[in-house]
């Protein structure tokens, strides 16, 4: 199944238009040259924020099924696109929040699914027009972290979809995106736990992203964003320089999967603490115990009686 | 001939409103086909009363006219049927709004009280208010004049006599004219009566109009009290009516057309009286119509208008079904609503007297104070992208098109289940604040473009339900922000149309609500919002969405139709537990009044202190005392006497033995005595040792409380519970084994033993403790815990009293226990005087808060000790609350045998009765314990209602076995005939 999916051809690459296709061949050929021949993206976010669509857009054909009032279902899907030598694969996942909650099951389907896989990039997508950052995101990014390891956001951008919109009160689309982002980053640092200083070293990728049909575009047929760039190739081209930023790639592994094997925890300190049991608990207590044989006084009729007994026997 | 034609018509026109009527009301078919079949039975019974009538002498009108008549009869009759089914409808209605789901409404009356001989006292009570409910008094009157007729047909001329002279009585001196008209009048007035609207009325009823203006009289009383509100329906009981009505059937010699007559009659008077009565509501009701005609006109939306058009014709709706009045009033009344409000408008003066307040509810940055603002047109309240804009409550005030409202903004709500406890908390604040003044409107806002799937809203909603209860959707309005954004992609990639997207979501909304409130049948209406500065706007400056709609006035006439729906609810107390303002604020129900009453009037013990324990007779025992001195002595002067062996026994003859047994039985008697004298001598003793030792200092009881604890030390088991027979072979028994220790809290478990088998069968815990304050004050404390898979209960009770001066005591206690999903908690003392020997007094208080409702009630008792035998308790007392007062009496009379610890005799008799809403309820119960020979008894039990519901049980129990034995064979050898007497018949 796996291998069948791999061998498929990009065909959706030729779906964008010219510029965009000559765009994504560049940064194709970059691949080559730097002899990478696949790149995994994984798609993570809450429910309803277009996931699904942005995959969609990525790779340019109607791959995932996107429904907007049904989420659909726990199992994450797999895409992958193969063009000239290069594969690019997409996992896409299914919303994490279900009724109020992180739905642990379906974090741990999406553990389950990317075993033995290795992630390059993250893609933790959320909407630019939700003004607000509530719980529901702490938990979802915690999720993320507790599940990959916050290394994991080493190798991950923020994409901001609904990117072509009109922000309320008059605000300035750029301070409005730049708010917004960084509400959402500074919950990601958080829950990373990730110094500010290392997150300030490395600049979290933020990409603005709009997947819907009514997307403007410039004159070259390509959609562009309300700031007039055209985000198909930025997002190729934001990936791309994840993938390359020198940080390790998180290789999903069954340790990763199962968590840490709890029987390996604290197996060196168990001679330490043997000693320590010896020489400062054993050695005084059989002292203690001996000293007091030797002090006790036995009453007379019981020596009597143990020596009766003894010389009966 | 041409006459009976005209009135057909009429009469299946009006057969048709009230069907149209039936059927707007959403009856179901089940009920339709009841309420049908009871109507034909009507007709049919009228009919025989009629055949009977032919057969009686008496008879003068010819065959022509009197097959004319039966017929007319029998329409006549149905006709009745009609219109209780009707008002059935409407009361439907009612029942509805209360939730009280009854099928075919008050028509089976027999059902009604069969069952509610198997209920018990309380639901009954409940139910037959309910049922009360849905006759109006006109089909109460309906049977009445069945019953009457009935009666007529088979009773004598004396009764008759009598009859007359009520009429005369109630009619004023013109029940002679009346009674001797020929029946061709009442013909006419048959066909005069199923009119209502007057023009018509009138031309034929001219001759009789005096007489009915003087019958109206007496029935205005009842009517009246059938259209005040609801809340006191079962003011009009069925046997009230009944008494009261009786009389004013009037008895001609011509049974025949008395029949139609009484019944048109009854049927009519009624709706003269509640025309009269509504013309005033009608009025009223009219002004609401205009005045919700210019609150459309000010909001620029025609009477054409989905929304304009559904609230008028819910409010002509709601006219028909209070006033029956005809279709065509209604859209007269429209015509003129129209014109008087476009007038009005114009003028502009009358200023408009109307104010709605409309509180906003949702998730936050779904933009709550944004649609404030864009509500009044002006940043009222500043709003922040980032940041949480409003942080506490707030009201705005303000005019929108010279209309006044009030919107009460509210701080965003979160959705994810851990900040649900903050969420409480903000809700928790908005109740408060709304307390005072409550919205009429609650609008709920959410994204148009966000997609809460997964169910994401669902804790947010439950919270919003649990806080303010599942009311606060019935006045819901969902708003869905961001109304201008695009429709997502659809599955094929292509754009899906707008409206399809809004249908959707707004599905998807009002399907949570209905899930989180439980209840399916809500349909919160949607509206839609932008605020977004670049929305498209129209030339007027409104904004306008996609589809064309300009939004903010139709949000404000959605609000502003339930306001005006609610008012005309209120006028026409449809929805009578929905208080006019306050749809759903703080409402509660009214307090329980006669269960809190019957909880009050029951006399509780007194607390006593640890010696005074098994004293509790003290005052019985004076009266005894006399008499029984000198008994005492002759036990011992009685011959030794010597317990005779079963084979001895066995070789005694009858007599012998009889006289062994009564010589046997007399001494046992005599024992018996002696010991509960000794027990009482002795109890005394103690009494006086105790209050010696209390003279003493405190050495000496110190040493007393030593001895006192030594040998309580050990923990002793306690004995086995005995459990109930099951087929378990397991006996668990040893589940429930505890043991009893000298502390002072007795601690048991509290034993579910109807459970299941293998289970373990403890429900909850026990807790019991006596207080000494100030070695005067005895305080008991006893509190119970139970749960079972559904709900927990509580249940906690103190009490203490203190005894000052000779013979009065007062107690004091507090309660508190579970009732229903609140706690109630009631605080109650007593005060009792026992300054007779004879009888006894005792006046009580008691205060009860249940919910948020206060009750409080007054009771008197009244014990009298006639004499050793005879005794008699009455209480009589009264529990208000909200202006509702229940009364209740109770009278306990108690018939011991002669040597009462010993004899084995006891008669009681019971009486309660229970005044509440005017819905008299009155109960008796007969107890009698008669001992029959040696080691059996006979126990008899009567109960009976004031419903005619009662019980009858009568129980043997013997201790010899044999013969208990014997006694269950009969029903097996009654099975067994019955087995084998068939098989006879056939031979």
């Amino acid at each position: 199944m796996a291998a069948l999916q791999m061998s498929r051809e990009w065909i959706g690459i030729q779906q964008f238009p010219p510029a965009t296709q000559s765009k994504l061949l560049e940064i194709l050929d970059k691949f080559k040259q730097e002899d990478v021949s696949s790149l995994t993206v994984l798609v993570m976010g809450k429910g309803g924020v277009g996931k699904s669509s942005t995959v969609n857009s990525v790779i340019g054909e109607r791959a995932a099924a996107v429904s907007t009032f049904q989420s659909e279902g726990l199992r994450p899907t797999l895409v992958s696109r193969s063009r000239s030598g290069f594969t690019l694969n997409v996992i896409d996942t299914p919303g994490l929040i279900e009724g109020g909650y992180v739905n642990d099951q379906a974090v741990n389907l999406i553990k389950g699914f990317l075993l033995n896989k290795t992630i390059d990039v993250l893609l933790y997508v959320d909407r630019l027009d939700v003004y607000r950052v509530d719980d529901l995101d702490r938990q979802v990014v915690t999720a993320i972290t507790d599940a990959f390891g916050k290394e994991i956001w080493k190798k991950s951008a923020l994409v901001l979809s609904h990117a072509q919109f009109s922000p309320p009160d008059g605000l300035n689309y750029d301070l409005f995106v730049s708010r917004r982002s960084d509400a959402l980053l500074k919950l990601i640092r958080a829950a990373a736990q990730v110094k500010k200083q290392d997150m300030q070293g490395s600049l979290f990728p933020v990409i603005r992203v709009e997947n819907s049909g009514r997307c403007n575009k410039n004159e070259s047929d390509e959609k562009i964003l309300p700031d007039g760039t055209s985000w198909i190739p930025n997002l190729f081209k934001t990936i791309t320089e994840i993938s390359f930023n020198g940080s390790e790639s998180i290789h999903v592994d069954k340790k990763l999967v199962e968590g840490p094997n709890p029987n390996e925890r604290g197996k060196r300190l168990i001679p330490l603490i043997f000693a320590f049991q010896y020489l400062l608990l054993m050695k005084p207590l059989v002292r203690l115990i001996k000293s007091d044989v030797s002090r006790e006084s036995k009453p007379a009729w019981e020596i009597r009686d143990s020596g009766s007994a003894s010389r009966r026997a | 001939m041409e006459e009976k034609k005209l009135r057909d018509d009429r009469i299946s026109d009006a057969e048709d409103e009230v069907f149209v009527e039936a059927i707007d009301e959403d009856l179901t078919s089940e009920e339709l086909k009841d309420s049908m079949v009871s109507r034909e039975s009507h007709g049919e019974a009228n009919g025989q009363d009629i055949t009977e009538g032919e057969a009686a002498p008496g008879f003068v009108t010819s065959k022509m006219k009197n097959g004319d008549e039966g017929e007319a009869g029998t329409e006549n009759v149905s006709e009745p049927a009609t219109h209780s089914f009707s008002e059935n409808g409407k009361k439907q209605l009612v029942a509805e709004v209360i939730e009280e789901t009854r099928n075919g409404g008050g028509i089976e009356d027999e059902n009604v009280d069969v069952s509610a001989g198997m209920e018990t006292e309380q639901e009954a009570g409940n139910r037959e208010g309910a049922d009360k409910n849905c006759f109006d008094d006109e089909s109460g009157k309906q049977r009445n004049g069945e019953k009457s007729t009935s009666e007529e047909n088979g009773e004598t001329k004396g009764h008759i006599s009598r009859e007359h002279e009520t009429v005369r009585n109630s009619n004023g001196g013109l029940g002679v004219e009346h009674t001797s008209q020929p029946s061709k009048e009442s013909e006419k007035q048959q066909g005069s009566r199923v009119n209502i609207s007057p023009e018509i009325e009138e031309t034929p009823r001219l001759e009789r109009k005096p007489e009915v203006a003087s019958s109206v009289s007496p029935t205005q009383s009842t009517s009246n009290t059938a259209a005040s509100p609801p809340a006191r329906p079962a003011g009009l009981g069925r046997d009230a009516p009944l008494l009261e009505s009786t009389p004013r059937v009037p008895h001609q010699p011509r049974v025949n057309g008395n029949v139609s007559q009484n019944q048109s009659q009854q049927a009519e008077d009624p709706t003269t009286a509640e025309t009269d009565e509504h013309d005033e509501t009608r009025e009223k009701l009219q002004l609401i119509r205009v005045k919700f005609l210019r609150l459309s006109h000010r909001l620029g939306q025609t009477p054409h208008n989905v929304v304009v058009a559904q609230v008028l014709y819910r409010l002509g709706l709601a006219e028909q079904l209070r006033g029956r009045s005809g279709s065509r009033v209604g859209a007269f009344s429209f015509d003129r609503a129209s014109s008087m409000a476009e007038q009005l408008e114009a003028a502009g003066q009358d200023p408009l007297d109307f104010s709605c307040t409309i509180m906003v509810l949702g998730k936050s940055g779904v933009g709550k104070s944004a649609t404030i603002n864009s509500i009044f047109d002006e940043a009222k309240i500043c709003t922040d992208a980032f940041q949480m804009g409003t942080k506490r409550v707030q009201d705005v005030e303000g005019f929108v098109q010279g209309i006044k409202v009030r919107v009460i903004d509210t701080p965003g709500l979160l959705p994810s289940w851990s900040d649900q406890h903050k969420n409480e908390k903000i809700l928790k604040s908005v109740r408060s604040f709304i307390k005072k003044s409550p919205p009429d409107i609650v609008l709920y806002l959410d994204r148009l473009d966000m997609q809460s799937r997964d169910s994401g809203d669902m804790p947010l909603l439950r919270t919003i339900t649990d806080v303010f209860g599942p009311s606060i959707w019935f006045n819901a309005i969902v708003g869905l922000t961001h109304a201008a954004s695009a429709p997502p992609d659809g599955p094929n990639g292509t754009a899906s149309s707008y409206d399809m997207f809004v249908t959707q979501r707004s599905h998807v909304i009002q399907q949570a609500i209905r899930q989180a409130a439980g209840d399916m049948r809500l349909m919160n209406p949607v509206s839609l919002v932008e605020n977004h500065s670049a929305c498209r706007t129209n030339r007027a400056g409104q904004r306008v969405l996609p589809n064309g709609q300009v939004w903010k006035p139709h949000l404000l006439l959605l609000s502003f139709a339930s306001k005006i729906l609610a008012e005309a609810n209120a006028l026409l107390k449809l929805q009578d537990n929905n208080t006019p303002g306050k749809p759903f604020a703080a409402r509660s129900k009214a307090p329980p009044l006669p269960l809190l009453l019957s909880s009050f009037l029951q006399s509780r013990p007194q607390a006593k202190l640890p010696e005074e324990q098994y004293g509790d007779e003290e005052d019985e025992d004076d009266l005894d005392e006399s008499s029984d001195s000198d008994e005492e002595s002759e036990y011992d002067q009685l011959p030794p006497f010597k317990r005779l062996t079963k084979d001895e026994m066995a070789r005694l003859s009858k007599s012998q033995k009889k006289q062994y047994l009564d010589e046997m039985e007399y001494r046992e008697k005599l024992f018996m005595k002696r010991q509960i004298k000794e027990e009482r001598k002795r109890r005394k003793m103690l009494k006086k040792f105790a209050a010696e030792i209390k003279e003493f200092a405190n050495e000496p009881r110190e040493n007393v409380e030593e001895e006192r604890s030594e040998p309580a030390s050990v923990p002793v088991p306690m004995p086995d519970l005995s459990l109930p027979a099951s087929f378990d072979s397991d006996n668990p028994t040893h589940r429930y084994r505890s043991l009893d220790s000298s502390n002072q809290w007795l601690v048991r478990p509290v034993l579910e033993t109807q459970g299941w088998d293998h289970d373990v069968g403890y429900e909850g815990v026990n807790a019991e403790r006596l207080f000494v304050f100030k070695e005067k004050i005895p305080i008991s404390f006893s509190g119970q815990v139970t749960k079972d898979k559904k709900d927990a209960n509580v249940q906690l009770e103190m009490a203490s009293s203190v005894k000052h001066g000779e013979g009065r005591s007062t107690s004091l206690g507090f309660e508190m226990q579970n009732a229903g999903k609140e706690l109630a908690y009631t605080v109650r003392s007593d005060m009792r005087f026992n300054n007779f020997r004879k009888h006894k007094a005792a006046a009580g208080l008691s205060v009860t808060l249940l919910g948020d409702s206060v009750s409080a009630g007054v009771k008197v008792e009244e014990k009298l000790i006639a004499n050793k035998r005879f005794r008699m308790v009455m209480c009589g007392g009264a529990m208000t609350s909200r202006g509702d007062v229940a009364y209740g009496g109770s009278l306990e009379a108690q018939l011991r045998d002669k040597d009462y610890p010993l004899g084995r005799s006891l008669s009681t008799l019971g009486l309660s009765v229970m005044d509440w809403h005017g819905d008299l309820a009155i109960g008796g119960n007969i107890q009698s314990q008669v001992p029959i020979g040696r080691s059996s008894n006979l126990i008899a039990r009567a109960n009976l209602n004031n419903r005619g519901a009662g019980q009858v049980s009568i129980r043997v129990n013997s201790s010899e076995q044999l013969q208990l034995a014997m006694v269950a064979l009969v029903p097996l050898f009654k099975k067994l005939l019955s087995y084998y007497s068939p098989q006879q018949m056939e031979y």
